[in-house]
């Protein structure tokens, strides 16, 4: 099985982020560039599939050249080789103008790759964004079968066998490939590098491409930002720190009933 | 302005968070609730939030089926506007029509305006809730959008509007993706979004055991148990309880935050409660920012005696 894993790098989410007040948007550009979480689920899925069942896994990308370092990381635990396309042209994109670059990625990387990939993965959600469109959009511009929050992927007759997480429990999904899946929190993490892959895949070249290159022709953003705002705060209230856990309580328990909230 | 709200169903019946889509919706215009796989019946209760309904019959029992009716219905309406709850559902559909008539596409909206200039802006939070983004959507094809569940209250019910029903054609290779099975694992009843009293626990609880002093104390209070996520991933607790961003958004009078430190992802999915209460032995966690009383002290001691107080005053 020839799996594609797309990566997104995104601001590192254990760091808040809020409004550069000298810009008025994100202020994200002194926070570290990271894998998106889900991406880097997706891509420990597929090892692990590629692992029981044979096959490789390709990681591509779109996004600053900075961006090598972290894809480096990819090749460390099981990617075998990864494409960028770092290019400003294509930078803002809304999620429909993204799909539509995967799209024309996915075929520049089969090109690169010599053979057609039998799936497509994604995470279910960037942590910047979080508007988890880009996957789903992907499988219609494809035109191949969807599956989204998948947790476990197996090879059946005819096809693929993907776990959807769900709200209340999981359902299977039958596919034929390709096909597109995008990929939820599985009940494992992904793995560590060893230091000796780590060292090999520092040494890695990441073929990076223009736009031109990679045969992307840009597209018009459907969705238009017209501005950004923060949530109102609220207010710390009473700190309580007693020696006594009884007295902390007692106080507590009091103040909530003045607030009638008990 | 046109808008068709689709009312996502569940056991046969809508889902509130999708009922409550009729209020932005009628504010902007004329509404059309379109409902797939339940009876007649609900189909004419539904037309009783004051919305005329079309119920789609066919067989509609997965989401590639429903994209392909619901892309039909959009054809033959021309709606301006297509909103569905932001649910798991939700939030697959409605890219993946956008996607199919070249629009752009809202995740997760808290509000739905209109614009002059616009049509329609929408609110909607990033980064974890820290930001929010006004967007507003160009395109060839109608807006499509997804809401959260609570920003909005259902509007009231009163006299019926007409039902209409439509045969959903669906073409056999419109199916890619073959259900095989749903399993429900989770059949506790968990009602967050509705709760007055919320207590809710995190990786401070250390352990399951710990985490019973959450699950008591919610029961002297008459209240709903929440969790963060590390609470879910170490297994305390089952994921229908989780609140955040990867959860339930949740509203009550009294949310009660037991050994949760307060990281972005969980609090934001809490910050529409009217009281807050955290309790944790850190007493640089950020939780305490946004607590209205804030007990720094150990879990372990703390609630035990809570517990036993409010019993007293319970009689």
């Amino acid at each position: 099985m020839e799996i594609l894993v797309c990566v997104k790098q995104v601001p590192d989410d254990y760091v808040e982020v809020h409004l550069d007040p000298a810009s008025g948007t994100p202020g994200v550009s002194a926070i570290e560039q990271v894998n998106n979480a889900f991406d880097a689920y997706a891509l420990e899925l597929a090892v692990r599939f590629c692992e029981a069942n044979g096959g490789s896994v390709t990681v591509a990308s779109i996004g600053p050249e900075s961006s090598q370092s972290s894809l480096k990381n990819l090749l460390a635990v099981g990617a075998s080789q990864a494409f960028l396309v770092s290019d400003a042209a294509l930078s803002g994109a809304d999620e429909g103008a993204t799909t539509s670059y995967l799209s024309q990625l996915v075929e520049k990387c089969q090109a690169e790759h010599g053979s057609p990939f039998d799936l497509v993965l994604c995470g279910k959600e960037s942590t910047d964004e979080i508007s988890s469109q880009v996957g789903a959009m992907l499988a219609e511009n494809m035109g191949v079968p969807f599956v989204s929050s998948v947790v476990e992927v197996s090879p059946c007759e005819g096809g693929l066998m993907a776990k959807q997480e769900t709200e209340a429990g999981y359902s299977n999904y039958q596919v034929t490939t390709p096909a597109v899946f995008t990929i939820a929190k599985p009940n494992y993490d992904p793995r560590y590098p060893t230091i000796k892959n780590k060292m090999a895949a520092r040494k890695a070249k990441i073929p990076t491409f223009s736009a031109a290159e990679a045969g992307i022709s840009t597209q018009t953003n459907r969705v238009t930002c017209l501005g950004y705002t923060e949530p109102p705060k609220r207010q710390a209230g009473v700190r309580i720190q007693e020696k006594e856990a009884a007295e902390a309580v007692n106080k507590a328990l009091a103040m909530l009933a003045d607030a009638k909230v008990l | 302005m046109n808008t068709i709200v689709y009312l996502e169903t569940k056991e046969g019946k809508p889902l509130g968070g999708s009922l409550e889509l009729l209020t932005p919706a009628a504010a902007l215009g004329t509404v059309t609730a379109v409902v797939a796989g339940v009876s007649p019946e609900v189909a004419q209760e539904a037309a009783g939030y004051g919305a005329p309904v079309l119920l789609l019959e066919g067989e509609l029992g997965c989401d590639d089926a429903l994209v392909a009716a619901l892309e039909q219905v959009i054809r033959e309406k021309h709606p301006d506007l297509v909103l569905f709850a932001a649910t798991q559902t939700g939030k697959d559909l409605a890219p993946r029509l956008a996607q199919r008539f070249g629009s752009g596409c809202v995740t997760d909206a808290t509000a739905v305006e209109g614009d002059e200039t616009h049509k329609v802006v929408f609110t909607r939070p990033a980064y974890g809730g820290t930001i929010l983004e006004k967007l507003a959507l160009t395109g060839e094809g109608p807006m499509f959008a997804n809401v959260r569940t609570g920003s909005y209250s259902r509007p009231q019910t009163g006299a019926a509007a007409p039902v209409e029903t439509m045969a959903a054609a669906v073409a056999e290779d419109a199916v890619r993706a073959k259900l095989v099975e749903t399993v429900t694992e989770i059949t506790e009843l968990v009602n967050l979004e509705g709760a007055d009293v919320i207590v809710a626990g995190g990786r401070g609880m250390v352990d399951a055991e710990g985490f019973k002093l959450v699950e008591e104390l919610a029961q002297v209070l008459g209240g709903v148990v929440g969790a963060s996520r590390p609470a879910i991933e170490a297994g305390w607790v089952s994921r229908a309880h989780q609140i955040g961003q990867s959860g339930k958004i949740v509203a009550p009078t009294l949310y009660i935050a037991c050994g949760i430190s307060g990281a972005m992802q969980h609090i934001s999915g809490a910050l529409g409660s009217k009281y807050i209460v955290a309790i944790n032995k850190d007493e640089d966690a950020s939780i305490f920012d946004v607590a209205d009383v804030g007990i720094v002290g150990d879990v372990k001691e703390i609630l035990p005696l809570m517990i036993q107080e409010i019993r007293k005053k319970n009689g």
